[in-house]
């Protein structure tokens, strides 16, 4: 057994964290991954790592739960016709 | 990536035509999305449609300092952002300014967000209408609510934030991030009062 199969073995059977010793750091992660700022190290680190640690993904579904209900919920105004005529009347259309 | 505002614009000469023409394919298409930013800054129709025309008239005013083909939502966004600053902020019953300096300190301070978790349920956000989801936003100071508006509703990146705002890309981060928290706990003081979480 060479020493590569015996980390990917100790790594199975790693339980998952219910503790984050990191997570300041992760929240900030997490925040550029639904940003969509999040470089390629960031997001291929965020894979690997995303099913292991209890409070990131509690995390991670809250903050992409706020962030969906902004976007999707929260009703959208759009501008009443009015403003528009009186806006091109004031540029003499 | 697209220069929204360079630094000393290239005057143009244009012909009135010119100038309509640019006006109605380049600003006219944003107006939906500039009205729902000045309603969610001022939070007040009237505000709202004041704010709006005099952006536009501005718009069009300084047309000859927009590059045609540049990022034309962020420019007239910089414009609205500029406006309601120096001419409704001090008319507006909102809170007081944030002390950007104290809030973004502590930031960056080690410890700030290891301390900084609000417990809040997923399962309460979901059924929250978007009126609550509103009105926890309206809740916060207008500095914060800004940079919610800009990334989460108008999905504007980073780096066009920090072009609208004129501050840092990592201070455009930072403040996200705390607005963000302050949210949670907007959300989360409105789940308790409907026993959301009992």
């Amino acid at each position: 057994m060479n020493v590569s199969s015996k980390i990917t073995k100790a790594e199975l059977a790693q339980p998952m964290k219910h503790e984050c010793e990191n997570h300041a750091e992760c929240m900030k992660m997490i925040q550029m991954i639904l940003d969509g700022e999040a470089n390629a190290e960031d997001k291929e680190h965020f894979r690997q790592n995303m099913d292991k640690c209890m409070p990131c993904i509690k995390t991670y579904h809250l903050e992409k739960c706020i962030k969906e209900s902004l976007q999707n919920k929260v009703e959208r105004r759009p501008c009443p016709e009015k403003l528009v005529a009186a806006i091109k009347a004031q540029l003499n259309y | 990536m697209p220069v929204i505002m360079s630094e000393a614009p290239k005057k143009r000469v244009y012909t009135d035509t010119q100038k309509h023409d640019v006006f109605n394919r380049e600003f006219m298409p944003h107006i939906d999305s500039m009205y729902n930013f000045a309603y969610r800054l001022t939070t007040d129709e009237d505000d709202a449609n004041d704010l709006v025309q005099d952006t536009y008239l501005k718009a069009f005013r300084f047309i000859t300092s927009f590059e045609q083909g540049t990022n034309a939502k962020a420019w007239l966004f910089r414009i609205l952002k500029n406006s309601f600053i120096n001419d409704y902020r001090k008319k507006s019953k909102q809170p007081a300014k944030v002390d950007y300096q104290e809030v973004e300190t502590t930031y960056n301070s080690e410890d700030a967000d290891a301390s900084h978790t609000v417990d809040l349920r997923t399962d309460s956000v979901q059924d929250m209408i978007g009126d609550e989801v509103a009105n926890a936003l309206n809740s916060l100071p207008v500095d914060f609510r800004t940079v919610i508006i800009l990334c989460d509703i108008e999905g504007f990146t980073y780096e066009e934030m920090a072009k609208i705002l004129d501050i840092p890309i990592g201070t455009v981060r930072s403040r996200l991030h705390r607005a963000r928290n302050l949210l949670k706990e907007k959300l989360r003081d409105y789940a308790d009062s409907m026993g959301y979480d009992a």
